[in-house]
């Protein structure tokens, strides 16, 4: 008897149809083979599977020949998310499901020694792979649904094996996942500007990075703010649209990281690596698989890179293709895969070693040539990328106390409002802004990269503040978050 | 004498040498020495050599007791240069925003006024030295490495600006490489080329304090910076206050030493009045940018264009997050 069920493998972010076939002989000896590059974890599906099906309380063709082919064979299938599709096929095989009850259906999902289900990582993935193959209903891991609803294929999501077969038998409906929580309670979690007390140039740097999608550079002793201004980014950008929120949830759910239940991510994403990640967790990589890296996980928010020059250089490197392009291409011997990766950058840094440098409270007993070093191990290409340099003071003990700041939703407003002003009707430098940024270059070191990145910043402080033309009060505010001579140098 | 000889050979056997040895190996090595054909490719380079014996050799230099046989000349401007009256602003490499914003003013003031400002390139109070300066006239440098060495490398550029403008000048000939014995030397030559010597910021056992002694020993004037007697950074320019240095209140101070009169001052009541209340925010202490927003009341992005438009006219410098005057309102 020969029986087949469909599922779908992940190669990078994009899936790839699998055809699950279970063929049974009667036989005098028991065996149970998978062919078709089936790596280690695929290869313990045997003992899964058999499991469950006995959990289920169905029964295990013995003493039969049981071969199970993936294919196309030349393809290699990792993880535990092909146990589902092979216990059904060898149920269907053996005639224990109704002929014809897995038309129309993918399956997906790992299963325990007891027959229950779990899920796997790239439900959403899989998912889309269903509707793109024509298939209307997903079954899978119940967890695992309201991920796949995401993707438009009917979601089956069961608990237990013996769930799955009822079903397919057409014995049992499941339940209909919960709708997704809206947008407004997906920014309910979001910090909010309003708790940063002072810091006002801080969290004007803020708004114009949001307004013109700037990479922003914050310097200063530790304590000052740096990474609480930086976790308040995300609350002052658009949400996603529908086609870049599929896109980031799709990493999300390959990388799984996706909250369950929460839906689509709506709001631009926040990574925080650690500064001892390593390049393959920074730009994705790993063994044979390939998985996204942080900066994929940034993908449409914000990448916050805390203590900057701690990062091993190579990783730092690793990120000026994803700054360029906004994808990164991993290769590997078996694959190759290309992740978006169109992030905006935060980095935050001390100013010296020590971190008693531009701190009023502390003094700094760092060498000229400890700090220069220190600040040397940011290429100058890296630095470049950052279009809004600022040193970070701290702040002082009045500030704290003051009054409770704007909130995060109404500095939100403008943005939005100046996004859409820059995207429609970008403004036009007025002579006299020119003859102003001209006067800066001969005046002050500032080289012709430098030169666009205040006139780009420029624009965004004239969207900012509504204006049809970039006036000279525009580029003189953007020539004060250019980088101190200190780090340009 | 030859004195190039002798130059050459100090520097090929890392020793200080002010007059011909008499040894085997110097007469050996003078014999082999091709002296047209190294001042051809010296030319060639776009740089100078000029012999103590020569005419444009510094007369302030030559009088000092051991003054270098000559000194190896990169830049374009004229010789002469470097017989102007002349300050040397030196101090800290680890300098404070105050000392790097002193430096820069006293710098440009000078410059201004005409007087020929001498440094060493180095980190801190001399870099700020040197560009305040370039922004009021001319400047020299004086290396402890060859001319063309560019130490330290970071300020490349400014060494190129420098170069442009005014002079940068060694003993050492092209290609000798930065070591520390040579850079108390090299203060002799900043206090010997000098008529005063300002210090700026200084430890206690700081090299600008080595510039200080030798200006002294020449009997050249020398000048120091009070700076806050809590900071290790005012120990050495407050301990020669003690000793009796001519405090350094401001630029005035440094030209009725040197002789020389003050610039007429430049366009300073031109500052509009969005300006001159952000200018006054800064005056009393440096401010961050925050600072300034509480005092003056204004926006944040409107304070930080005032800032920016400060700093471009010269008026505030920023450092570390903070902003300082760097011309008093008088």
């Amino acid at each position: 008897m020969l029986a087949r069920t469909v599922t779908h493998a992940l190669v990078g972010l994009e899936p790839r149809r699998v055809e699950v076939e279970a063929h049974i002989q009667q036989g005098k000896l028991s065996a149970f083979a998978i062919v078709g590059l089936a790596d280690r974890a695929c290869q313990e599906a045997k003992a899964r599977v058999r499991s469950s099906v006995l959990a289920a309380e169905l029964v295990w063709p013995s003493p039969c020949r049981i071969t199970i082919n993936l294919a196309p064979a030349s393809l290699r299938k990792e993880g535990s998310g092909f146990d589902l599709p092979i216990a059904l096929a060898v149920l269907a095989a053996s005639a224990q499901l109704p002929e014809g009850a897995l038309e129309g259906h993918a399956a997906f999902g790992e299963l325990g020694l007891d027959g229950r289900l779990r899920p796997v990582p790239g439900a959403l993935v899989a998912a889309e792979g269903a509707r793109r193959a024509g298939l209307a209903h997903l079954v899978c891991a119940a967890e695992s649904a309201p991920e796949v609803a995401l993707a438009g294929v009917d979601p089956v999501g069961v608990r237990h094996l013996g769930e799955a077969v009822a079903y397919l038998r057409g014995e049992h409906e499941p339940p209909e996942p919960a709708p997704p929580a809206d947008d407004f309670e997906a920014l309910a979690g979001v910090p909010d500007l309003a708790d940063v007390r002072g810091q006002e140039r801080a969290r004007r740097a803020l708004e114009i990075a949001a307004a013109g999608v700037h990479n922003l550079l914050l310097a200063g002793p530790p304590g000052t703010g740096k990474t609480m201004l930086a976790r308040r980014l995300p609350g002052l950008l658009p949400l996603l649209d529908d086609e870049a929120s599929l896109e980031v949830s799709r990493i999300h759910s390959v990388a799984a990281v996706l909250p369950p239940g929460a839906g689509l991510v709506r709001v631009p994403p926040f990574r925080a690596p650690h500064h001892s990640t390593s390049v393959a967790g920074l730009i994705g990589g790993g063994g044979a698989s390939v998985r996204p890296g942080e900066a994929s996980l940034a993908h449409r928010g914000v990448l916050f890179l805390d203590e900057l020059p701690e990062f091993q250089r190579p990783a730092l490197e690793a990120l000026r293709q994803p700054l360029e392009d906004g994808v990164v291409s991993v290769s590997r011997v078996a694959t190759r895969a290309v992740f978006p990766a169109r992030f905006q950058l935060i980095g935050a840094m001390n100013l010296c070693p020590c971190g008693g440098r531009g701190d009023s409270a502390a003094s700094c007993a760092c060498s000229p040539e400890r700090v220069q070093r220190y600040r040397e191990r940011l290429s100058r290409a890296l630095l470049d990328r950052f279009d809004l340099v600022l040193a970070v003071p701290r702040p002082r003990g009045h500030e704290l106390a003051g009054p409770e700041a704007e909130r995060s939703g109404e500095v939100r407003e403008r943005v939005l409002a100046a996004r859409v002003r820059l995207r429609e009707r970008p403004a036009t430098r007025t002579a006299s802004a020119d003859a102003l940024l001209t006067r800066a270059v001969e005046r002050l070191p500032l080289s012709g990269r430098g030169r666009a990145r205040v006139a780009r910043v420029a624009s965004s402080v004239a969207a900012l503040a509504g204006a049809d033309h970039v006036e000279p009060e525009h580029v003189a505010e953007a020539l004060s978050y250019r980088p101190p001579v200190e780090l340009a140098a | 004498m030859s004195e190039l000889a002798v130059a050459l050979f100090a520097a090929s056997t890392g020793s200080h040498l002010l007059e011909e040895p008499r040894s085997l190996r110097f007469a050996r090595f003078r014999a082999s020495l091709d002296e047209p054909g190294f001042l051809r490719d010296l030319e060639h380079r776009g740089l100078r050599w000029v012999a103590r014996g020569a005419s444009g050799y510094p007369a302030r230099l030559r009088s000092i007791h051991d003054p270098p046989p000559g000194l190896f000349v990169r830049g374009d401007a004229p010789l002469d240069l470097l017989g102007r009256t002349a300050v040397a602003v030196v101090g800290a490499r680890a300098c404070s925003g105050y000392g790097s914003a002193v430096a820069f003013e006293l710098g440009r003031e000078l410059a201004r006024a005409g007087v020929l400002v001498v440094s060493g390139l180095a980190r801190g109070v001399d870099a700020a030295a040197h560009r305040g300066a370039l922004e009021g006239g001319e400047t020299v440098a004086v290396l402890g490495c060859g001319v063309d060495r560019d130490y330290p490398r970071a300020h490349a550029t400014l060494a190129a600006a420098i170069a442009t403008r005014g002079l940068i000048v060694s003993e050492y000939p092209p290609g000798v490489e930065p070591s520390p014995w040579r850079f108390p030397a090299r203060n002799r030559v900043v206090a010997g080329l000098c008529d005063a010597t300002v210090v700026v910021e200084a430890r206690e056992r700081s090299g600008a304090l080595i510039t200080a002694d030798l200006a002294l020993d020449e009997g050249r004037e020398v000048l120091a910076v009070p700076g806050e007697i809590t900071s290790n950074l005012s120990r050495g320019t407050n301990a020669l206050l003690r000793l009796g240095a001519t405090p350094v209140t401001s630029v005035d101070d440094v030209l009725a030493a040197v002789g020389a009169t003050r610039a007429a001052p430049v366009e300073r009541a031109a500052l509009e009045p969005r300006l001159a209340a952000v200018r006054a925010a800064v005056a009393d202490a440096p401010a961050a940018a925050d600072e300034v927003v509480r005092r003056t009341g204004l926006a944040p992005g409107a304070a930080a264009a005032a800032l920016a438009e400060l700093e471009l006219l010269g008026v505030v410098v920023h450092a570390d997050g903070l902003y300082r005057e760097v011309v008093p309102s008088s």
